[in-house]
């Protein structure tokens, strides 16, 4: 039995003797250099919040985007090989137009999640069809949004399993994170508190120090749906950590 | 100079090549009707299934249960009726299996109008109305035609004999050409027997209406069933 | 002036002036008018006895009954009558005229007509117009020769049958002759037989309906029995459907005054009170 990994990480569909697929778990592992990313779902909303890693004076900090509306009710925060999640996104996107346009009614978040999962593990080695993925997405989502459930969050990461949390920390910075959510996170938190707690989390795991341009925050409430918090908005919850 | 030239008549057809064409439509009758109360409604049809002057049977009502808060009724070429609510079950049991929830009436018709439209070009040959409750709880109709335009509507009769019967209830329930009627909501009572008078007097003009009708009453607590006789000639 | 006025007097015969001009009319796009159709059951039987004609009553203008009740066992002559089916002008007026040519002819020869002089007149008649009078027939009677029954299709060929159906509804007509009919029954019988042939059609074609008529002709009396049956009854109403006083707007009333001449007055003499 061949007891290195190196056999069995060439294909990405060929599963190890123990039985894992290396590239899936590779892509996964791509996750953890991503900056890191936040979401807490509560009973008023949802909000997510983003690190962004702007290496250098020269970079315009607008141009990094990483939460995008997928449609009104649903928003989408991602860490890792952000260039992978324009064609999650875009499905997600498709799919929540197409079942508006099918029903006439808002597509659930879980639908949603469902949707994009489905195409997680659509790569192969041969290019047999063209668009297929040549290897596993090297991403991480987290969905936010609000449906007839009320507030959900979702997350998927590369093999496609995608879980609802109460909240979730993805990226770099996601076990410090992780821990630190599991300890402020109580069922009727509010989502002030939630806003506050994910920029002060953020803040403990970041290295740079946290302000108002290097963060991105979005909520989605009933009374706004999404809503990709402002400059002035952010500066509000950061004078208070 | 011809003026003994008789004028020919297109009576006679010359002789030559003749294409013919297969026509996949036939017209086989039936009438539905819905009716939007405050908290029900109510969807009939009759059962006569008919082509040209022959009876296919009498025993064939146009309603189909789709959910338990949702009816269609469904008439025109019974082939395409067959299949359209057979693709529409499909299409329910996969939106049940996908989304984890029945989908409401407005859902319903709104994925019968993109069905419907997706055949422009060659459409489903069926009037189709589609009765249930909405989200909250009250009645609702919404009314079809071939090829995808629908609204929602208070009341409708589809088919063969809804040019007759549409008149009838615009004045009943709508009140149209009607001075000084107070409008009192319509209880459900007033609603089935509405929609038995108006049957007895289809049946009595229309040919393609008769022998019986099924009166599904869509509540909260469920679809009931109710037939009623009509003349059978 | 009043000779414009005035439509100038008929000429006999079918008018066919407006032939080219509707042909013309039709090539615009003009959609002609649409004649009403007695999608029928007529049958006849003859047994022991005479002849029973027997009709549906409903008339229809394609799907919609126009008549519930209309009569389609036509007077041809006091011994002989004639169920029509097809269009309902034509099997009305081609039975009115022939009927009023036996009616000549009765007069002239002073005999009761036959059966079988009805018969050609109406086959000359229907083969002149080569089928686009559209009337099938079924003439039954009794004569000298005793009962008769012909069935007349619209093109002008004729069968002398013991039984005959036409119409939309003669397949489930026949279907009952066929199997019920038997040579010399007797008369109650044979009006069940009758009663039943029309009421299959009545059922089971759509372009029948309504009632059964029925025409029983012996030798010395003819028993024309309108309705024999009420093959459907109607359905009982629900609710009651009656305005309230008022409920029709009125949207304009005026009160004209009537212009008139004293034309001629009386003066009656009244008896001085006393």
């Amino acid at each position: 039995m061949f007891l290195t990994r190196s056999e069995y990480d060439r294909g990405v569909n060929t599963f190890s003797p123990e039985g894992r697929l290396f590239q899936v778990e590779y892509a996964i592992e791509a996750i953890k250099l991503g900056s890191t990313a936040i979401g807490i779902q509560t009973n008023e909303g949802v909000v997510l919040a983003v690190e962004k890693r702007v290496t250098s004076p020269l970079i315009e900090p607008s141009s990094i985007e990483k939460i995008l509306e997928v449609d009104n009710h649903i928003g989408c925060a991602m860490s890792g090989l952000i260039a992978d999640s324009r064609t999650l996104i875009d499905k997600a996107r498709v799919e929540a137009q197409n079942h508006w346009f099918t029903f006439n009614e808002k597509m659930s978040v879980e639908s949603v999640t469902q949707a994009v999962s489905n195409i997680a593990l659509q790569f192969g080695d041969d290019d047999a069809d063209p668009g297929v993925m040549s290897r596993p997405f090297g991403v991480a989502l987290l969905f936010a949004g609000i449906d007839d459930k009320g507030p959900q969050l979702y997350h998927i990461d590369p093999s496609g399993t995608f879980i609802q949390y109460d909240a979730k920390a993805i990226g770099s910075g996601s076990e410090g994170a992780q821990q630190a959510l599991q300890e402020v996170y109580h069922k009727s938190i509010t989502l002030k508190e939630a806003c506050k707690a994910s920029l002060t989390i953020l803040k403990q795991v970041m290295e740079e120090k946290l302000n108002s341009t290097n963060v991105e925050m979005a909520t989605v409430t009933p009374e706004k749906m999404f809503h990709v918090c402002t400059k002035e908005e952010l500066e509000e919850v950061i004078k208070d950590i | 100079m011809d003026i003994l030239q008789i004028n020919q008549t297109s009576d006679y057809k010359k002789a030559g090549p003749l294409q013919a064409h297969f026509n996949p439509y036939s017209y086989n009758g039936g009438t539905v009707l819905a009716i939007a109360g405050e908290n029900f409604s109510v969807i009939a049809s009759d059962t006569r299934l008919s082509e040209g002057f022959s009876i296919h049977t009498r025993e064939n009502p146009k309603t189909y249960k789709l959910t338990d808060t949702t009816v269609l009724g469904a008439c025109g070429f019974h082939g395409d009726v067959l299949t359209l609510t057979k693709v529409l079950d499909a299409r329910l049991k996969i939106y049940e299996q996908d989304h984890h929830k029945q989908m409401t009436t407005g859902a319903v018709a709104a994925m019968l109008s993109t069905m419907l439209y997706h055949r422009r070009f060659f459409p489903y040959y069926v009037y189709n109305i589609v009765a249930g409750l909405d989200d909250e709880g009250k009645g609702c109709v919404y009314s079809f035609d071939p090829v995808g335009s629908y609204e929602r509507e208070a009341y409708r009769a589809g088919g063969s004999a809804s040019a007759m019967l549409q008149p009838l209830l615009d004045n009943q329930i709508g009140f149209k050409n009607q001075q000084g009627v107070t409008r009192i909501p319509l209880s459900r009572e007033k609603a089935v027997n509405l929609v038995k008078d108006v049957f007895i007097s289809a049946a009595e003009r229309d040919i393609y209406t008769g022998d019986s009708i099924l009166i599904n009453v869509i509540t909260k607590d469920g679809v009931t069933d109710e037939r009623f006789p009509l003349r059978r000639d | 002036m009043a000779a414009i006025l005035v439509a100038e007097p008929q000429a006999s015969g079918f008018s066919f002036e407006n032939c080219r001009r509707n042909i013309f009319l039709e090539k615009q796009g003009f959609i002609a008018p649409t004649a009403y159709k007695t999608g029928t059951t007529i049958a006849g039987i003859i047994y022991k006895d005479g002849v029973i004609l027997g009709a549906d009553t409903r008339a229809t203008e394609d799907t919609v009954v126009a008549d519930k009740n209309c009569s389609k066992i036509h007077y041809i002559a006091g011994n002989i009558y004639c169920c029509g089916a097809g269009t309902a002008a034509d099997t009305e007026m081609t039975t009115q005229m022939i009927s009023s040519q036996i009616e000549l002819h009765r007069l002239n020869t002073g005999r009761t007509p036959r059966v079988g002089t009805a018969n050609r007149l109406l086959k000359q008649m229907l083969f002149r117009y080569q089928g686009y009078i559209s009337a099938a027939l079924v003439l039954g009677g009794v004569d000298i020769t005793g009962p008769c029954l012909y069935s007349i299709h619209p093109h002008g060929s004729t069968d002398k049958l013991p039984y005959v159906t036409m119409g939309s509804g003669s397949l489930a007509a026949m279907a009952v002759f066929e199997d019920r009919w038997k040579p010399n029954m007797e008369r109650d019988d044979a009006m069940l037989l009758v009663r039943d042939a029309i009421a299959a059609g009545i059922f089971n074609d759509l372009g029948s309906g309504s009632n059964v008529d029925l025409c029983i002709i012996t030798k010395d009396k003819v028993d024309y029995l309108r309705p024999y049956d009420e093959a459907n009854i109607k359905g009982q109403r629900q609710g009651k459907y009656r305005y309230k006083r008022g409920t029709t707007a009125v949207l304009k009333s005026e009160v004209k005054k009537l212009e008139y001449e004293v034309v001629s007055s009386t003066v009656v003499a009244e008896p001085m009170e006393t």
